[in-house]
């Protein structure tokens, strides 16, 4: 090993254990039990945040529980658009939240990081909307004076709020580093295409109000695209992510493809510096859960066919009777009266 | 003395007082764009599902959804169905404004749209025809610490109009539908500074109601209204134009009250349009500020309504008066072809305005288009309108058609004309075509404004200026209009110049003045019939 390639060998050890729980502060999902997070000693207790984010948290207090929600839906989302792939999206009850894959530079890393920073834009703006926060939209307002500016010109769109919350919390830990490691560079490029995947899939809503209702007046306004598009949108780049690696342009470094030949990615585009494992088989030190138990479609040929998702260790088949809910009343919430059917299923589980 | 004075300016004066217009247009457009914000703003609301504890009946029915007393809170139904909560508890409550703020009546009106987040699910669709029954109150107050006061209650039906662009397979369940904006609340005032929404969504099995809506995630509403800082130039600019106009007006009445002769037709129209200018002009807004008045709104409708009327009426007259053929017009019972459409669409728009806004000062939350009845009705009148509408381009259209050949008829026969017909003549065509000229120009304006406030964003960036292109079509289109108003009584206002002031023979220029007026109604009286006319006024002089 020549001694540039040994240094930048070391220099990578280092900074992955400096980013190895760079997205640490999804552990607030976890939280639910704490209850509200309402006093600034909370802060100081909640486990995964570091003290630039301690900090943040203090000061922007409201916000947190939010921010947990926005966790909260970050996981979620992951869990529901892996849900039939050999990773899973699943979580660990301890640090880090979604084991060791995450803190490798993987495309699930990519992934993970891009949706959480989604998330935590996504939640504090309809925080903003419901008026559970003080600070948004106004205070950004040309005219400035809060109160004068609402009076005079209206407020600034909420959900620049929530991309600005999100870029100075969850960014944060990358910032701190300096941004010049190739991993501090990816994570940065995937929170902001996360951010990206919902303010480039903001609806314009018009609406027609001039005299009798003609479009003589007309308001417009952009609303957020609910969060299972969003999802959507980064499980498309997610599947067409570009591997990168850094390099140089003057002084500044950047990420540019491994592949020549791949034209360059844009900033809604996914990257990852790492290929993944192949997450087949148990290994708890990794985090990795393994296929082993999971279940299984026998007749498909994709990712979540048998052949597949057991990674050629074949399948159980077990006959088994579901109790199924059927012929069911409903409400538009809360209230469901179902009788029950019996079936018999065929389950298929992996080795 | 002869004609307007249009006729009678030097070329010099004319490029002045053009000039003049044109430097109020470009402040009237720089007023909009530079100084006032965006004309409205659209406020993203997001309700906050509330429990309704009211099994002891002390508490207050109105909830809170955040601040002091704020109402006992759901997440999302999942929290409802594991603590048994049922869809009759559940109330969405909306605070206006956002926290932080105070609505002001500058704001002039408010309007909200209601959007439904409707998740799909398997066994749990949104039925064909499904109607939604919202049970909605309004309240205000003015001050934090005061108890709310109810403004408004009702139990309105709006139709749900949702499409699902996905699958309908399992794989889908959880996505949503995309849903139609639902017309929610309309108020024609903002005199209150705290206004909270509730709404329920009342669940009856055996009525049928609030079934097959599928499942619903979430309440969201946008609050529509007028910008204060747009308000506040609006009005400074009405109140500017206010006066202009009506000292135009008053000097334009005098100058044909010295006339020996009666007003004609066209003069009288003329008057009627610097009337309605001034109607729409005069700044009543001013008392929104100090009084709770709801139908100012509607009075604003009505009062443009009256002035396009106006409008489309003069144009179709200025033709017909100009049309230099041997009918006796200078009635308006002469125009009741072309008079007519216009007061009959306009009496149409002015019957679905009231239907709509009149009703929504009783209860803010009607619409006209929540019911098929209503709906049907609405088009109807307005598809009635539109005919109208078109039956008056087409009668305009063939009448400036009839102006032009006849123009080139003339045209041709000028020469041979005595000296006081061609004068005449001549007078008549220029002032047709003028006018023709600055209508057009008027007009495209109008619509190709129109059409770029409809196509482009609300406001362009020039380094570090914003331009507010929506607040300059608004404010540059209104002026426009007053000008052009301003313009056609100060031009056509009759002169009180000699035709003949470079003609040695000025006595019969001057005579023959008076009954050659801004009409064409003499114009079959021909030759020797004005010309013993002419001698027979030289006589009593």
């Amino acid at each position: 090993m020549s001694p540039p390639c040994f240094l930048r060998s070391l220099l990578l050890i280092v900074l992955a254990a400096f980013s190895a729980n760079a997205s640490n502060w999804l552990y607030l999902a976890k939280l639910s039990s704490v209850g509200s997070i309402s006093e600034e000693e909370t802060c100081e207790k909640l486990k995964g945040l570091i003290q630039r984010q301690v900090q943040m948290c203090k000061r922007n207090l409201e916000v947190m529980d939010s921010v947990r929600r926005g966790a909260q839906l970050a996981i979620e989302e992951c869990q529901f658009q892996f849900r039939n792939r050999r990773w899973n999206c699943s979580t660990l009850d301890a640090l880090p939240v979604f084991g060791k894959v995450v803190t490798q530079g993987t495309r699930e890393a990519a992934f993970v990081y891009a949706i959480s920073s989604a998330g935590v834009a996504f939640a504090v703006t309809r925080a903003c909307s419901s008026g559970e926060l003080d600070k948004c939209g106004c205070d950004r307002t040309v005219h400035g004076g809060s109160a004068q500016g609402f009076q005079w010109s209206g407020c600034s769109d909420n959900i620049a709020y929530g991309v600005a919350f999100s870029q100075s919390f969850v960014d944060v830990r990358e910032r701190s580093k300096g941004a010049s490691s190739n991993r501090a560079l990816m994570n940065l490029h995937n929170n902001e295409a996360g951010r990206k995947a919902i303010l480039n899939n903001m609806r314009v809503e018009c609406k027609c109000h001039g005299v009798s209702g003609s479009c003589e007046f007309k308001t417009c306004w952009k609303a957020m695209p609910p969060f299972r598009k969003v999802g959507n949108v980064l499980k498309e780049k997610f599947d067409g992510a570009t591997e990168v690696e850094q390099s140089e342009i003057g002084s500044t470094k950047v990420l540019v493809p491994k592949n020549s030949q791949f034209k360059p990615h844009t900033d809604e585009d996914l990257v990852y510096l790492d290929s993944s494992p192949d997450f087949c088989d148990h290994d708890l030190k990794n985090g990795v859960l393994g296929t082993s138990g999971r279940q299984c479609n026998k007749t498909s040929k994709a990712i979540d066919g048998c052949e597949l998702m057991c990674c050629g260790r074949g399948f159980h088949t077990d006959e088994v009777e579901v109790v199924e809910r059927c012929s069911c009343k409903f409400h538009w919430c809360c209230f469901v009266k179902c009788k029950q059917c019996h079936r018999v299923v065929e389950m298929h589980t992996c080795r | 003395m002869a004609g307007a004075i249009i006729e009678n300016m030097s070329t010099k004066k004319l490029c002045i007082v053009g000039g003049a217009l044109l430097a109020f247009q470009v402040v009237a457009f720089l007023v909009g764009g530079l100084i006032a914000p965006s004309p409205t703003s659209a406020v993203p609301y997001v309700s906050i599902k509330c429990i309704d504890v009211r099994k002891n009946h002390h508490k207050t029915k109105w909830l809170m959804p955040w601040g002091p007393n704020q109402c006992e809170k759901i997440k999302d139904f999942d929290e409802a169905v594991s603590r048994q909560i049922e869809a009759n508890d559940i109330v969405f409550a909306v605070h206006i404004p956002l926290p932080p703020n105070e609505m002001s009546p500058w704001f002039q009106f408010m309007l909200f749209i209601l959007q439904l987040d409707v998740a799909f699910k398997m066994h749990n669709v949104i039925q064909d025809n499904a109607e939604i029954t919202l049970d909605v109150s309004l309240a205000y107050r003015d001050d934090m610490s005061s108890e709310w006061k109810e403004m408004a209650h009702a139990i309105e039906t709006r139709k749900l109009k949702c499409a699902f662009h996905s699958p309908k397979t399992p794989e889908s369940e959880g996505r949503y539908y995309d849903c139609d904006l639902l017309p929610f609340m309309e108020i024609g005032s903002v005199a209150h500074k705290f206004y909270l929404i509730n709404i329920r969504l009342p669940v009856n099995e055996r009525k049928k109601i609030n079934l097959g809506i599928g499942e619903i995630k979430d309440i969201r509403l946008v609050g529509i209204h007028q910008n204060g800082g747009f308000t506040k130039v609006w009005f400074a600019m009405k109140t500017f134009l206010t006066p202009s106009i009506l000292i135009i007006m008053i000097w334009y009445w005098r100058r044909i009250k010295m006339m020996t002769r009666a007003p004609v037709l066209l003069e009288k129209v003329i008057f009627a349009l610097g009337i309605s200018m001034t109607f729409i002009n005069i700044p009543v807004e001013w008392f929104s500020i100090g009084f709770d008045w709801t139908w100012m709104l509607l009075f604003g409708d009505i009062r443009q309504g009256i002035f396009y009327a106006m409008l489309l009426s003069f144009w179709i007259i200025f033709c017909g008066e100009h049309m230099m053929d041997q009918n006796e017009r200078n009635r308006l019972s002469g125009y009741w072809k072309q008079v007519g459409p216009i007061a009959v669409g306009s009496f149409c728009l002015f019957i679905f305005d009231m239907c709509e806004r009149g009703v929504q000062l009783k209860n803010p939350f009607y619409s006209i288009w929540t019911t098929d009845v209503g709906t049907e009705l609405a088009m109807a009148f307005i598809i009635v309108a539109g005919i109208c509408l078109c039956l008056y381009f087409l009668f305009l259209c063939f009448m400036v058609f009839q102006v032009f050949r006849n123009i080139s008829g003339k045209q041709s026969s000028l020469p041979a004309m005595s000296k006081a017909r061609r004068l005449h003549y001549e007078g008549l065509i220029f002032r047709f075509k003028f006018l023709m000229l600055i209508t057009l120009a008027c007009a495209a304006m109008t619509v190709i404004f129109f059409i770029v406030s409809q196509v482009t964003e609300g406001h362009w960036k020039w380094g570090d200026l914003t331009i507010q292109a929506n607040s300059a079509f608004f404010t540059g289109i209104y002026g426009m209009w007053n000008l052009y108003v301003f313009a056609l009584m100060f031009l056509y206002a009759p002169s009180h110049k000699n035709y003949g002031e470079d003609q040695s023979n000025g006595d019969l220029g001057v005579n023959s003045g008076e009954e050659l007026q801004l009409t064409t109604t003499i114009t079959h009286v021909d030759g020797p019939t004005e010309v013993y006319k002419l001698a027979r006024k030289e006589a009593q002089e």
